[in-house]
């Protein structure tokens, strides 16, 4: 044995001790087993056992205990456990401090253990669904737009399953004849969430993809639980494309299903909520579209021609009816001229026959009066009348020009005249 | 740098021949916009009409696994390469 060397100062440390590692060993192991009692559930690997003690792991997603339990005990249960088998075990934290020749451990020593039941698997269930909702993860996926008419969809499913044959018959029933991508994965060993997961994670990354389909059929829940996977619900959560998960049925209800964008109840309905639009009646109702656009184009156009036409006959008939008007008003004054002149001769004859019945009156009594003065004048003018002064014994003398002869001078310078008695005229010659 | 319009949806088509429609049926649109909305009405119906046609011409069917595998021979080829 070689010679101890020689011990140097123990470092400088603050820290309490040293203790001797056997002492803090038992005090570790006291403390330990302070721990409350508590059931866990998980999966049982690696069992094993020897005389006293069978020995198994408990694991899960996110850890693993080592876990113990009296071989007696274990018999009296009558279980036989694999690999995978979910299990609830009560009991509490314990450690074997080891000695100087053995070493130590620790364990979760199982004074209970049972299979899981559906009760077990809810319980969990909802803890998980408490925690991914907390973290807000029940939102991203529905917040993705969806498209009405994707052209490739793509289709997480078992390759010999009904889901597959259901997606297909829904696709079907849409009318939908586009490009389809299977991924084929197991559903509901223990592979299947990391297997499912990856095969999302790929199809995603195909920039074609524009919906991914999750289906599966029913099952029990413990057959549904790789889609209660924490990290498969984290991957979709957080997947760029809408996620639609058919898994299971209302009653049982997945976590996938509530972080997907949407979840349908089966195969079926989740391939129609892929494509939303029956794609037969798109066609009728684009068919009519168009036709209604073609109407409307030949509407414009008809209908403006057409107001077009009445704008440029307006003047025409504008002139037409005022010619109308004024033929009217012609013939109307026409007849109005001729009752005027009908109306005023009438009244002309009335005033005439008046006026001639007046000057009638009038002429009658001036005829009287104008004989009266004429009777007169005329007596008058007898009296004065030459021929009568000549027939009293008077006579004219006159030249040769008859113009009377006053004076005997004038007569001796005519020499000859002529005498008018009152009965004839006689030549006489002045001597 | 290229200004072209992002290619639109089937979605946004659709909705937009809906609302040419309507305008036209209200009777309020000039003959204008009439014809322009027609001749926007047209595309768009042509444009739906070809994507109809696309999810209409048989249903072709992959696998995830044959396309990644071709995906990894490829890539596998250039590395060597």
């Amino acid at each position: 044995m070689s010679q101890p060397a020689i011990v140097a100062a123990p470092p400088e440390s603050d820290l309490p001790g040293p203790y001797e590692v056997g002492g803090y060993a038992a005090r570790l192991k006291q403390e330990l087993q302070k721990f409350a009692r508590v059931q866990l559930v998980g999966e049982v690997w690696g069992l094993r056992s020897s005389r006293a003690r069978v020995y198994f792991e408990l694991r899960d997603a996110r850890g693993a205990l080592p876990c113990s339990m009296w071989s007696s005990d274990f018999e009296t249960l009558g279980l036989t456990l694999s690999d995978g088998m979910k299990v609830v075990v009560g009991g509490g934290c314990d450690y074997y401090p080891g000695s100087g020749s053995s070493s130590p451990s620790f364990t979760f020593a199982v004074s209970e253990l049972r299979i899981a039941g559906e009760g077990d698997l809810l319980v969990q269930l909802e803890r998980l669904r408490r925690r991914l909702h907390a973290d807000g993860l029940f939102e991203p996926q529905k917040r993705l737009a969806r498209p009405l008419l994707p052209r490739t969809i793509g289709v997480v499913t078992g390759e010999s399953g009904k889901a597959r044959d259901d997606v297909l018959a829904g696709l079907q029933r849409r009318g939908w004849a586009g490009r389809l991508v299977w991924a084929f994965v197991p559903v509901q060993d223990r592979q299947a969430a990391p297997r499912i997961a990856t095969a999302l994670r790929d199809l995603a990354a195909m920039p074609e993809v524009e919906v991914v389909i999750v289906a599966r059929g029913g099952g029990s829940l413990a057959d549904l639980f790789a889609f209660c996977d924490e990290a498969l619900c984290r991957t979709v959560a957080l997947l760029r494309v809408p996620v639609i998960s058919s898994v299971g049925h209302h009653t049982d209800r997945t976590l996938i299903d509530d972080v997907a964008a949407v979840c349908c109840s089966t195969p079926t309905h989740a391939a129609e909520a892929a494509v939303p639009i029956d794609c037969t009646a798109a066609r009728a109702d684009l068919l009519a579209a168009g036709r209604r656009l073609n109407v409307h184009s030949r509407r414009a156009i008809v209908e403006r021609v057409r107001t077009l036409e009445r704008l440029a006959a307006a003047p025409t008939q504008h002139i037409a009816r005022h010619r109308r008007q004024l033929h009217q008003l012609l013939r109307e004054l026409r007849a109005s001229a001729r009752r005027a002149v009908r109306d005023g001769r009438s009244r002309s004859g009335v005033h005439a026959a008046a006026l001639e019945r007046t000057v009638e009156r009038a002429r009658g009594s001036e005829r009287t009066a104008r004989a009266r003065e004429l009777q007169r004048l005329a007596l008058a003018l007898a009296a004065h009348d030459p021929q009568r002064t000549l027939a009293r014994g008077y006579a004219l003398v006159e030249d040769r020009a008859g113009d009377p002869v006053t004076s005997s001078a004038a007569a001796r310078v005519a020499h000859d005249v002529r005498v008018r008695f009152h009965d004839d005229v006689i030549d006489a010659e002045v001597k | 740098m290229s200004t072209a319009e992002p290619a639109p949806t089937y979605e946004a088509a659709v909705t937009r021949i809906e609302e040419i429609i309507r305008r036209l049926d209200s009777g309020q649109a000039g003959l204008r916009e009439t014809l322009a909305l027609v001749k926007e009405g047209r595309d768009l119906v042509e444009y739906c009409a070809g994507e109809l046609d696309a999810v209409g011409q048989g249903l072709e069917e992959l696998r995830l696994d044959d396309l990644v595998a071709r995906l990894e021979g490829t890539q596998g080829a250039r590395s060597d390469a």
